[in-house]
């Protein structure tokens, strides 16, 4: 099989003239080339799938100079970067081309004793080369020496639009079609971020576009009630807290039975009896609604299942946490299908006996005792009906021998 | 169908007039007096499950009908029928037409009543109002308080009491020299114990045995109905007590999905076992206030299994540092 090169490689920007709707930076740090060594190090900062990598590699590219390419997520610990980093600043290029460090995804590296930081501000100081630090987070704590280092240039998301031409120019290479509103889906739901966006086409490309589109409608949807979940269970309720559900294009029901799921594996003790009560009174206003159809106790059911469920602790994990999909709707279908047989060998016998259904399940214990073979003719039992009460009748009578 | 040729005991050994009707002498004789006279209003019969209520109103439909009296009868269940308006399409088909014989009216008896709501109820009143001059209704409640006072002053009200020890004696005495069938007077004890008065589960019971072994001892009963019951709650409640919530509220969903229990009858037994938990005596106290009012908020929502699980929570606390 043909290895074949996922878009975002084979459409890597190959020069800075490639790279879409970031002029502004590259003009700072096309800027920032020229007044080297005066700054050493430039940090790219912004989010996920804007290019910074991308322009790095285009600008070494077009100043025909060598990178050397830096993976701080792989090199985490002192050893390496002494190893790899040092060599590279001592060495004449052999072509007497310039050289370029880029040290991609800083998010990465510790500021511990045993990780890099210390290390990478050093190199800062002694580089003979510019530096090129991409991270997305720039203004965490652990990085406010390396700020005062180097130049900072953010790196914004890019528009819609902008994504949007994109996917419609890899497409025409690729000579291949989306409809438009296909391409509008997949630059929306990106969010400015290319690679989100060129692996969704990717996708769209070998599902087919209809899939595709289900596809994200349900992921869009799972990834709205992942937030919501995050929202009140791991973080602290403020002001929007009673609209943390608007976004989910869920019904109140079912994502009453998404909390219901994920309460026990996210608090303990005091806090897990609190939210089963919150959960427990926004059940009560619910069973109000329908009774009453007072529909302005939904209003008390939406408090208890956020404002309720958020305030059952003050003490939030932020430590990451995977939410389940409700898993009980699935197991009392189940258990339906299984209870299927029961359930219309007693709707036949509720006939014949002058009861209710509801009573006729109650005495469903009995029935493969009662109901022998005459009965089953007399109650016009199916051959599967007949062969679940046998089944029943030795299982129960086995279980009493013991 | 030939009922008398069943071989379902609840059918074959129904009462099939007033005389053999067992423990309810005061409604009897009043209820035979009524149908003498050929002219009954409408009848609220209230009582527990299985003391005779239904089969009363078949006795009475015999006996006004005679022969004719599939055709002048129509059984319906108000909690198997889907809401109030088909409720109200079957009797109007059914009324529309007059009745057979020499009897101006028909009969429609309606089960389980009180599971009709208050709106419905309203409808159902208007409904007999209607059909008063070709119908007459026997409603069937386990508990009349249920049923709207509209409803109650245009009905004769009849209670049927718990069937008491000797009543089950009398009946079950007269089935096994029927079906051959050697019961003591242990045997009598045991079924007087597990029936709870209902004397449907008495017969089940006792057929349920039968079907085993025809010498039925109280120990086969005990066993049966042991096995009977839902897989044991206690589980449930000592792994909420140890702390361990996550495997009580499996647990409890097996147990409630695996027999089809409902969460009424689980809160039922919760509140039975909470005396024999290893904990002290102030504790069960909170715990029962705490599974009343579960039990009152089961009434009022929706989601059964929700309240159980806020009750287990409340468990989890209460057992923390004392259970384990």
């Amino acid at each position: 099989m043909k290895m074949a090169l996922s878009l975002i490689e084979k459409y890597r920007a190959k020069s800075l003239k490639d790279i879409k709707g970031q002029d502004l930076v590259i003009k700072e740090v096309e800027a920032f080339f020229k007044l080297f060594p005066k700054r050493k190090a430039l940090i790219l900062a912004g989010p996920v799938g804007t290019g910074k990598t991308s322009i790095a590699i285009a600008l070494a590219k077009d100043y025909k100079m060598e990178l050397f390419e830096l993976n701080a997520s792989d090199l985490r610990n002192r050893l390496k970067l002494d190893e790899i980093l040092k060599p590279a600043i001592g060495q004449q290029s052999l072509f007497n081309k310039g050289k370029v460090i880029l040290m991609d995804e800083a998010d990465g590296i510790t500021s511990t004793e045993y990780g890099g930081l210390p290390e990478l501000i050093a190199l800062i100081d002694k580089t003979s080369f510019p530096i090129i630090i991409t991270a997305n987070d720039i203004w965490q704590q652990k990085f406010s020496l390396l700020r005062k280092k180097c130049q900072i240039v953010n790196v914004r998301e890019l528009k819609e639009s902008v994504v949007f031409d994109i996917l419609s120019k890899v497409l025409e290479k690729e000579k291949k079609k989306i409809r438009a509103e296909t391409r509008e889906l997949i630059a929306r739901k990106a969010r400015g971020d290319v690679r989100a966006a060129l692996n969704d086409l990717q996708t769209a490309l070998s599902l087919g576009e209809e899939e595709f589109i289900a596809d994200i409608a349900e992921r869009e949807k799972q990834e709205s009630i992942f937030n919501a979940m995050k929202k009140v269970f791991q973080e602290a309720p403020d002001e929007k807290i009673l609209n943390v559900y608007d976004n989910t294009q869920m019904e109140i029901d079912e994502i009453m039975l998404w909390v219901e799921e994920n309460i026990p594996f996210v608090y303990h003790g005091k806090a897990l009896f609190k939210a089963q009560e919150a959960l427990s009174k926004a059940d009560l206003f619910r069973g109000r609604i329908y009774r009453q159809q007072y529909w302005r106790f939904l209003v008390y059911q939406n408090f208890f299942l956020a404002a309720g469920i958020s305030s059952a602790t003050e003490l939030k994990n932020s430590q990451f946490t995977k939410y389940s999909k409700p898993s009980r709707v699935l197991k009392i279908w189940l258990a339906n299908q299984k209870n299927a047989k029961k359930r219309s060998i007693a709707v036949k016998y509720a006939a014949f006996t002058h009861m209710s259904k509801k009573k006729a399940m109650k005495e469903s214990f009995f029935l493969p005792f009662i109901i022998d073979r005459k009965a089953q003719k007399l109650l016009d039992l199916t051959d599967e009906e007949k062969k679940y009460l046998k089944e029943k009748k030795k299982e129960i009578i086995e279980k009493i021998r013991v | 169908m030939d009922i008398n040729a069943s071989t379902i005991w609840t059918e074959k050994y129904r009462p099939r007039n007033f005389e053999e009707v067992v423990g309810q002498d005061e409604v009897v004789k009043k209820v035979q007096n009524l149908t003498k006279s050929l002219n009954i209003p409408h009848l609220l019969f209230a009582g527990p499950a299985g003391t005779g209520k239904s089969t009363l109103a078949l006795i009475v439909v015999k006996e006004l009908f005679g022969a004719d009296w599939k055709e002048n009868y129509l059984d319906l269940n108000a909690s198997d029928e889907r809401g109030i308006d088909v409720v109200r399409q079957k009797v109007k088909d059914f009324a529309r037409t007059k009745a057979f014989g020499n009897v101006p009216f028909k009969i429609i008896f309606l089960d389980e009543a009180d599971a009709l709501t208050r709106e419905a109820q309203q409808a159902l009143r208007r409904t007999m109002e209607n059909f008063t001059s070709t119908c007459r209704f026997i409603l069937s409640v386990n508990y009349s308080s249920k049923i709207i006072d509209p409803i109650q002053s245009r009905c004769a009200i009849f209670r049927f009491k718990l069937l008491e020890k000797k009543d089950i004696e009398r009946r079950v005495r007269f089935i096994a020299q029927e079906e051959r069938l050697q019961v003591t007077e242990q045997t009598i004890t045991a079924l007087y114990e597990a029936s709870e008065g209902d004397f449907r589960r008495v017969i089940n019971l006792l057929q349920s045995c039968a079907s085993i072994s025809p010498s039925i001892t109280s120990d086969l009963i005990n066993t049966l109905i042991a096995s009977a019951k839902p897989a044991d709650i206690k589980i449930v409640l000592e792994y909420a007590l140890s702390g361990d919530f996550l495997k009580a509220k499996e647990k409890l969903l097996d147990v409630m999905l695996k027999d089809s229990v409902a969460g009424t009858d689980i809160i039922k037994s919760i509140q039975k076992e909470i005396w024999n938990l290893p904990i002290d005596n102030e504790l069960k106290v909170r715990l029962t206030e705490k599974t009343g009012e579960i039990e009152f908020r089961m009434v009022e929502g929706s989601d059964e299994f929700i309240q159980l699980e806020a009750l287990l929570a409340s468990f989890v606390l209460a057992g923390r540092g004392i259970v384990r």
